[in-house]
């Protein structure tokens, strides 16, 4: 009997072991039911400007938890991929323009469409911010912010060399001449007026869209031949031997983000970056920093420049509480108080509204960027088609082809035929 | 219950044969058990997924869309038509072959050193096992990007000499030879398995020799050397197999790239590109797969020479 009691005790006690254990699975799960993973690329100042948000959002909606995860640009790519890959992707992403059509045609978004305007405000959204995220006539991604590329120069510095500042309408060679003169003056070991552009891409598709070229074709071939390369590669030999732009060995230490450009190294005085960055330039460099357009094509030129969402926010199609997600997204680009918060970082708010509101809260460095952003919206072309599959793969061949030419391996000519082989290969194989 | 199935004298005659299996199953299972962590993390995160990889070898795979069979043509375009594979493999040849011998011969300088009897010897020990421990982190390869940039400390030490040295981790002519010298200061490791050879050696054959008359030189080649090679050969396989999988130096200091010029294109480095930049994980994987044999071969070389000049005899 005494062993049935036991039993019977003992029965007792799983029981209450059981019910505790079920209270205590019980708690979390409903929490967890309410926890968003939110993921971004970016640095410090983006961090603690989103981090904000976050915080302001949770305070209205208590029962609920942000996991809010960064990362540099490039290994931001590679685990996004991996996590959709692995069916773990985080509800909320940060999207670019150059990824978005993959993404969405592969089914890893949810199409936004259904939620609007309910869950998702797009009242105050111009028609053609609306469509930058949209892929095959579905809005997949919400803009973030306006910006375009820019020209971030040290204004202190060619300021006390008391030479003109760089404006709108100077030309390639108007503008390879000022950085000729910014090396002269400087008189600084290493130091050069401007980067070494020849490698990069988005200097290299206005440059093409102004001769009326561009990057790609809309059936994703390469839009160039030999002959623009060519004389592309010729520009930049022509700079970095007039003492314009920098030495190879000097532009090999750019690393493609922000804190390795040579403007923040202090080896040149003018750089090609997207005005959104100038924040983040501005950041980690003493000098005040200017924006300027990128170099003007000159007499009957077409327009080089476009505006594009400098990032966009987008659901992911495995999100289990896409319904939340899609109204945290919403908070981000249509609520006032979020607006103030993250500025004009991201680039400008896209949404009338929220734009209004924080343009007086602005210090110089926004104002700037809005200041940009107006000046070249009457002078941008329309956005191109999206970058075909492989696309990535160019833009380091790019940069490769443009250090063999620096290093005298090869003759611009040359090199241009090399590069338009390669690129044309890297976009038949996908 | 069951037992009500089977007719009894059956159901005893399994009970004993199943007896004896029984108990060495319980003793198994214990020792199963505590094998199950390294089982788990065996099967579960080196076995599975390298099958995983073998399978995706055969595959366009771009991690969003499902993989597609593409049968052997990953492998064929390696060996066919990819100009980049064989600048890689120039790259990782160019770095095993300095890297490896001119780490160990440091090593062995360092160990022959530090086995005359130093006083303090542990310190010394550690003190030049340091960089070993330290050294495929991130960290050591952002200080070496420090010390061969165009005004980093290396330059500065050679103006004080009148010499104007070039950016050299971003001139593609030397960029990978200070990615030898970060390999070659990490000799720490076979420095100690050196030094544990070396004190293996009896010292009545070098006493013998001395008196002799063998010199120095004559007591190295003819006494430490021979002795030593079993020391040699592991020191040999196991640095040829680390340096063939080299990935952080280049990647840290490159920025990823492989630059300038691919003049710093690790073979894993380049499957890297292509498995996380490019999102080809088929390809990748069929690179992956390659290196693997490549690996596997010089192993096998290396063992298959090891009777000509391995010595195990006393």
């Amino acid at each position: 009997m005494s062993g049935f009691a036991l039993s019977r005790r003992s029965l007792i006690a799983a029981g209450i072991g059981g019910a505790t254990l079920a209270g205590l699975g019980g708690l979390p799960a409903a929490a967890r039911d309410l926890r968003l993973r939110m993921f971004w690329w970016g640095a410090k100042e983006r961090a603690e400007r989103t981090d904000k948000v976050n915080q302001l959002y949770l305070s209205s909606h208590p029962d609920m938890t942000i996991a809010s995860e960064t990362l540099g640009w490039t290994d931001y790519w590679a685990r996004l991929a991996t996590q959709t890959a692995g069916r773990n992707a985080p509800d909320v992403l940060q999207m670019d323009y150059r990824y978005i059509f993959e993404y969405a045609r592969r089914g890893a978004l949810l199409p936004l469409d259904a939620y609007v305007p309910k869950a998702l405000n797009l009242t105050d959204f111009s028609p053609a911010a609306v469509d930058s995220g949209k892929v095959d006539g579905k809005i997949y991604g919400v803009s973030l912010g306006l910006n375009s590329t820019a020209m971030v120069y040290d204004k202190g510095l060619i300021q006390t060399l008391g030479l003109k500042e760089p404006v709108w309408n100077m030309t390639w060679s108007e503008i390879g001449d000022l950085a000729a003169e910014v090396t002269k003056a400087a008189k600084r070991d290493g130091f050069t007026g401007m980067e070494d552009g020849g490698g990069n891409e988005p200097l290299l598709e206005v440059w093409l869209a102004q001769r009326g070229k561009s990057l790609y074709t809309a059936e994703g071939k390469v839009g160039y031949d030999d002959k623009d390369m060519t004389e592309w590669l010729a520009f930049w030999t022509d700079m970095r031997k007039r003492g314009a732009s920098a030495a190879p060995d000097v532009q090999a230490l750019d690393r493609g983000e922000i804190d390795s450009n040579l403007l923040s190294l202090g080896k040149v005085a003018m750089t090609f970056a997207h005005s959104n960055q100038l924040v983040g330039f501005q950041a980690i460099n003493k000098s005040k920093l200017g924006l300027s357009t990128f170099p003007d094509g000159g007499q009957g030129a077409k327009p080089g420049q476009y505006l594009k969402p400098a990032m966009m926010w987008s659901v992911s199609a495995q999100s289990k509480q896409a319904e939340a997600a899609v109204q945290l997204v919403s908070y981000f680009i249509a609520d006032t108080e979020a607006g103030k918060l993250l500025g004009v970082e991201r680039g400008v708010p896209a949404s009338s509204a929220v734009r209004n509101v924080v343009t007086p809260t602005l210090d110089d460095l926004g104002r700037a960027m809005v200041d940009y952003i107006s000046l070249i919206s009457d002078k941008v072309g329309a956005l191109p088609p999206p970058p075909p599959r492989g696309a990535g793969e160019i833009q380091s061949v790019l940069r490769r082809v443009n250090e063999q030419v620096g290093f005298g391996r090869l003759t611009p000519a040359d090199g241009a035929k090399q590069f338009v082989t390669e690129a044309s290969a890297v976009l038949a194989r996908g | 219950m069951a037992d009500t199935l089977i007719d009894a004298p059956a159901s005893r005659q399994a009970l004993a044969a199943a007896h004896a299996p029984e108990t060495s199953w319980r003793e198994s299972a214990t020792g199963y058990l505590f094998l199950a962590p390294w089982l788990i993390g065996f099967f579960g995160l080196t076995l599975g997924p390298a099958l995983v990889s073998l399978y995706l070898s055969f595959t366009d795979y771009d991690l969003l869309s499902n993989p597609r069979w593409v049968g052997a043509a990953n492998y064929v375009r390696i060996a066919t038509s990819d100009p980049k594979f064989s600048a890689a493999m120039h790259v990782t040849f160019l770095y095993v072959v300095l890297s490896v011998p001119l780490k160990l011969a440091f090593a062995l300088l360092v160990a022959m050193m530090l086995n005359r009897g130093l006083r303090g010897l542990p310190l010394y020990r550690a003190i030049f096992y340091l960089p070993s421990l330290i050294g495929a982190s991130v960290a050591v390869s952002v200080l070496w990007r420090q010390v061969f940039a165009g005004d980093g400390l290396l330059n500065q030490a050679l103006k004080l000499v009148g010499i104007h040295g070039p950016s050299w981790i971003s001139n593609p002519d030397t960029a990978l030879y200070t990615l030898v010298a970060l390999a070659v200061w990490q000799f720490g490791s076979p420095m100690i398995i050196f030094l544990a050879g070396l004190r293996q050696i009896p010292k009545d054959v070098y006493e013998a020799a001395e008196i002799d008359g063998a010199s120095r030189s004559q007591q190295f080649w003819r006494i430490t050397l021979p002795l030593l090679t079993p020391v040699l050969f592991f020191n040999v396989v196991v640095q040829t197999i680390d340096a063939f999988k080299a990935f952080t130096p280049a990647f840290i200091i490159s920025g990823g790239t492989g630059g300038p010029i691919d003049a710093t294109l690790f073979y894993t480095l380049y499957l890297y590109q292509e498995a996380f930049a490019y999102f080809r994980m088929g390809y990748a994987s069929a690179l992956a797969w390659v290196l693997v044999v490549i690996i596997a071969v010089f192993t096998a070389l290396s063992f298959l020479s090891s009777r000509y000049w391995v010595h195990y005899d006393g």
